[in-house]
């Protein structure tokens, strides 16, 4: 964040005393903001000033590592309290809970068998969050049984002995040390900068929390996200939200620059859907990680289409890959539609053909990701690259020579009947909500 | 040096709508944050649950949709019933059965249905139309008619008809208007403004901004929602102050999540435990994003959105 | 980015029918004029009791309570050279609606009403000029600076203080026109706020002008980063011109029926 001329101002001694070569203390101000004249000409700024600017520089919410290789995550790095003004760049990961007394591979197995892809992006629990429950040697065979798994783990452990056993199992992962509270923060900062992990803070209330935070500065570590969990839900909210607010103020706190951790295992255990309703909310509002009991498809299809959708970026559109997607069972015989590439066409066209029961081929081919009508346009959809896509990858594969165009590039019919000799082009209603009427017309007259 | 945050209270705030009469009326709107920050400034009305039904009954319905109002068989029963769930405030008869590309039912018929709810609850209503242009404006104007004293809301005063169900609503039956447009900011202000210079009071408005399923370019609704309490709590904008009502239970329950049966995708699990999962997630994210109502039909979402709802207030 | 703030100037004593209304304390004159100017979209509205030298705290009392109890606590600019008469005025101002605004400070002779704007914590126009009309930006910026640094000392958020860069008449100054609005640029790159008596550039043109010319300098002044101005609320050209660049600068969300809100 660039600082402004009057930020300055207020730190100088405000003599007008000339030393620098400016008339004024505003005057330089104004030059330093500008970048025409370096800080260090005036003599007199104090070293808390001359630090405050040089923080004030520095990004207001840190970006964190955590993880290593394929399962390395990055958290935080926000610019932005609401999606429309730039863009969310982190999004929020999701870790399964699992604790000793639990059969911790059997969880960690069925919450695996969630993992799959939609529109290009792999969908699963990316870490695992192992809770400490007094036993160290059980701790410790717990951390062994999800490392090496693929997943970023999470150490919830206030406990300094039980921590180090498990870090020197799963250090070189690059766990998160979720342990460090205001009795015993000193200790952890040790034991997180010798292992050189993230380490979390968490505290009884939101002031408490603020100053571990403080002193774990000061103790030189900012490696750090902040447990936000609290007794309550309201409290969790509340803390998670101006934590966040505070860091992305216009005079940032910089203490609270940091990723959050939401603990739903505590908040709501054994409510799965109070749980997914907790994570929506902690998905659009500024939960870095969220700790869940398991990941189940009824938890992962919401929270991941939620997701996805909050943190794309509102300048690129998401698109679907191109190809030929048969719906309700369509086979080589089957009607041949077409449409973009936008997802949100894609999805709410294959949609309604999924309610039409009709089994049909829905063909996409690249129209740059952009709208029917937007894509037409910009000559991204047109008879040309219409019928090249058809005859290059769906005359070899299907029989059927129907294929059905979206209503809004009726226009189209003609020049692609002209270069796709043997099709017969057919014109689709305007609106997607109008295809199931549409199909089952065409079947009742015997066209399909 | 404790945590000093800076309050995001506002100097505006979203238009209060009382809807419904006697004890069980509800207040909708009236706060000066945004959604859910009790620490900046309380929020007084906290976000009200709908109950929705439909006039063609509980043929389409999930198991547990069906379990739930076991024994009912009559419009007026079923609408008792909605109204006794708990954690639901208010009750949504939507009237699809009016729609001429389905059932097509006459517009006596579906005031028929009107009449029997009117008189089998006391807990505020909501009557929605059938979505067919043509077909809503006399639909809703009659249906204003005969909800005359019950202080319904009426969903909804679109751009090709608010002149029709508007003034029917908001004037001549003394009913709160419901403003559709659909994921579009600027035309949620225009209808505002259209629907106020008819003559309609700011206190009988409320806007329904349009949503999707989550997934389902749920972004933008989300920036919708964002920039309307933006402009009415950060600009001051009179236009956009009236309170948001969101109906989630059709978006939600008709995507692939929710729609694909087990035998179709045996490793998604049970289909009522996705759609459950679909509804509740939508409405928490459209209550995150600023909706002061929802309107949902599966007891365990009612029951797990009331628990939210309370637990953050 | 917040909306313009417009600053009815209609309530001067410079027109004959507000000062014998203020003279003789006639509520009607005042009061219509007040709400042409309201209706049409007003924000502030600007009362200049003239120099007032005799009954000046009492009429401008009166003038506040007057407004204020009939109009919703609008909020005003309190305009005279008598300072007693400001002072008097704020101590019978609600607040509900916005700070009052001392109009007006200046870098020469009436620097002190940025003392009195600190100590009641209202608003204060601060013209960058001192006697004399600025030579070049450079002076313009040493005023804005001197009374930058004034406010601050005495403890005024820099952004209660509204700077004026003096709009210029182009009958006579017509050369100068640009260096206004390139100093209203460097006022909004140091992201203070800023005002102005607007119409002054198309003095002593003739009256079908005025309006498309007072348009054209909003419209690039607002381009610049002008935040205010005091202007006749009833040009309708001007208004809409304002209402305008209001959504072009993303400061108030666009509907068909922008120009009727």
């Amino acid at each position: 964040m660039a600082l402004k001329g009057l930020d300055i101002f207020k730190m100088t001694p405000k003599t007008n005393c000339k030393e620098c070569g400016s008339p004024t203390c505003m005057a330089f101000s104004m030059k330093v903001a500008q970048g025409a004249v370096d800080i260090s000409k005036c003599p007199h700024m104090s070293e808390d000033a001359l630090a405050a600017l040089s923080e004030a520089t520095a990004p207001p919410m840190k970006s964190i590592k955590v993880g290593t290789g394929e399962a390395e995550y990055t958290l935080g790095g926000e610019t932005v309290l609401a999606r429309h003004e730039k863009t969310f760049v982190s999004k929020t990961r999701f870790a399964v809970n699992v604790t000793a007394d639990m059969d911790v591979d059997a969880v960690l197995a069925e919450s695996n068998k969630v993992d799959y892809e939609r529109i290009g992006e792999r969908m699963h629990a990316e870490m695992v969050y192992v809770e400490y429950t007094g036993d160290a040697a059980a701790y410790a065979e717990a951390v062994k049984k999800v490392s090496g798994k693929g997943k970023t783990i999470i150490l919830g452990c206030k406990d300094a002995e039980a921590a180090k056993a498990a870090l020197e199992i799963c250090k070189a992962e690059k766990p998160v040390l979720n342990g460090a509270d205001a009795s015993n923060y000193a200790e952890m900062v040790e034991i997180a900068k010798g292992a050189g992990v993230v380490l979390g803070v968490s505290g009884a209330s939101l002031d408490e929390l603020y100053d571990t935070t403080a002193a774990i500065e000061k103790l030189g570590y900012k490696d750090l996200v902040l447990d936000t969990t609290g007794a309550t839900v309201k409290d969790t909210f509340a803390a998670t939200v101006q934590v966040r607010r505070a860091c992305l103020a216009k005079n940032p706190d910089r203490t609270c620059g940091y990723p959050s951790l939401v603990n739903l295992s505590k908040l709501a255990a054994g409510d799965e859907p109070m749980q997914i309703a907790l994570a929506s909310l902690f998905v659009l509002k500024y939960g870095s990680i969220v700790v869940m009991d398991k990941m189940t498809y009824a938890v992962a299809l919401p929270l991941y289409g939620l997701r996805q959708n909050v943190f794309t970026d509102p300048q690129k559109p998401m698109k679907v890959e191109p190809g030929i997607y048969p719906i309700n069972g369509g086979d080589e015989n089957s009607l041949v539609l077409t449409t973009v590439d936008f997802a949100l066409t894609y999805f709410v066209v294959s949609g309604e053909l999924e309610r039409s029961g009709v089994p049909c081929n829905l063909v996409i081919s690249d129209a740059g990701g952009l709208s029917v009508l937007t894509a037409w346009a910009a000559g991204k959809l047109s008879s040309t690259s219409v019928s090249k896509f058809i005859q290059e990858n769906v005359e070899p594969k299907v029989k059927c020579r129907k294929l059905v165009i979206p209503g809004k590039v009726a226009v189209l019919k003609g020049d692609i009947e002209a270069k796709l000799p043997g099709w017969e082009v057919i014109v689709a209603p305007n609106e997607a909500v109008q295809l199931v009427k549409f199909l089952k017309d065409l079947k009742a007259n015997g066209e399909i | 040096m404790p945590f000093n945050g800076k309050s995001g209270k506002f100097n505006a705030s979203i238009n209060t709508v009382e809807v419904g009469c006697g004890e069980k009326a509800i207040k909708i709107g009236g706060e000066n944050v945004l959604p859910f920050y009790t620490f900046d400034a309380p929020i007084e009305n906290a976000p009200k649950i709908g109950v929705m039904i439909s006039d063609l009954g509980l043929e389409n319905e999930p198991a547990g949709v069906k379990a739930y109002y076991e024994g009912c068989t009559t419009i007026g029963e079923i609408a008792k019933k909605a109204a006794e769930m708990p954690g639901a405030d208010f009750v949504c008869l939507k009237l699809e059965g009016a729609d001429p590309n389905g059932e097509d039912k006459s517009i006596e018929e579906c005031m028929k249905a009107v009449k029997e709810v009117v008189d089998a609850i006391d807990v505020p209503l909501v009557i929605a139309g059938c979505k067919n242009v043509a077909k809503d404006t006399e639909l809703l104007t009659k249906a204003s008619e005969v909800a005359q004293g019950k202080n319904v809301i009426i969903l909804s005063a679109k751009e090709e008809d608010y002149k029709g169900v508007g003034a029917a609503a908001g004037l001549a039956y003394g009913q709160k208007v419901g403003a559709e447009s659909a994921v579009d900011i600027n035309l949620a202000k225009q209808l505002n403004v259209l629907i106020s210079q008819l003559g309609v009071a700011p206190a009988n408005i409320v806007m329904n901004v349009g949503t999707a399923a989550v997934g389902y370019g749920f972004e933008y609704v989300v920036s919708t929602m964002d920039r309307v309490k933006a402009a009415a709590l950060g600009q001051n904008d009179a236009q956009l102050q009236m309170p948001i009502i969101t109906p989630v239970a059709d978006e939600a329950w008709n995507v692939k999540e929710a729609m694909a049966s087990e035998e179709d995708m045996p490793e998604w699990g049970p289909q009522e435990d996705r759609g459950i999962g679909m509804e509740v997630s939508t409405a928490a994210s459209v209550l995150a994003s600023g909706s002061n109502a929802v309107i949902l039909k599966h007891p365990a979402s009612v029951a797990t959105i009331s628990k939210m709802i309370k637990e953050l207030m | 980015m917040a909306k313009f703030v417009t600053i009815g100037e209609r309530l001067s004593t410079t027109a004959p029918a507000v000062n014998k209304a203020f003279t003789t304390r006639d509520p009607e004159p005042i009061i219509q004029r007040a709400k042409q100017q309201l209706d049409a979209g007003a924000v502030y509205l600007d009362v200049n009791i003239g120099p007032a030298e005799n009954d000046g705290p009492e009429l401008m009392k009166w003038a506040v309570q007057l407004l204020q109890s009939e109009f919703d606590n609008v909020p005003l600019a309190l305009d005279t050279a008598n300072k007693a008469a400001i002072e008097a005025g704020i101590s019978v101002y609600n607040r509900a609606k916005g700070k009052p605004i001392v109009n007006s400070a200046d870098a020469g002779g009436r620097i002190e009403y940025i003392d009195l704007a600190a100590a009641n914590d209202a608003i204060v126009i601060a013209l960058c000029n001192a006697e004399g009309i600025a030579a070049d930006n450079d002076e313009r910026m040493t005023y804005c600076q001197t009374m930058l640094e004034r406010g601050m000392e005495l403890g005024m958020d820099p952004q209660d203080m509204w700077f004026d860069p003096l709009f210029l008449v182009i009958k006579g100054m017509q050369d100068k026109q640009m260096q206004v609005l390139e100093f209203i640029k460097m006022l909004s790159d140091m992201e203070l706020n800023s005002t102005g008596g607007l119409s002054n550039n198309s003095n002593g043109m003739p009256k079908h002008i005025r309006p498309i010319m007072d348009s054209a300098m909003v419209a690039m002044a607002m381009m610049n980063g002008l935040t205010s101005a005091i202007v006749n609320p009833n040009d309708l050209r001007l208004m809409e011109t304002i209402k305008s660049c209001d959504v072009i600068k993303n400061n108030t969300l666009y509907a068909d029926s922008y120009l009727e809100i």
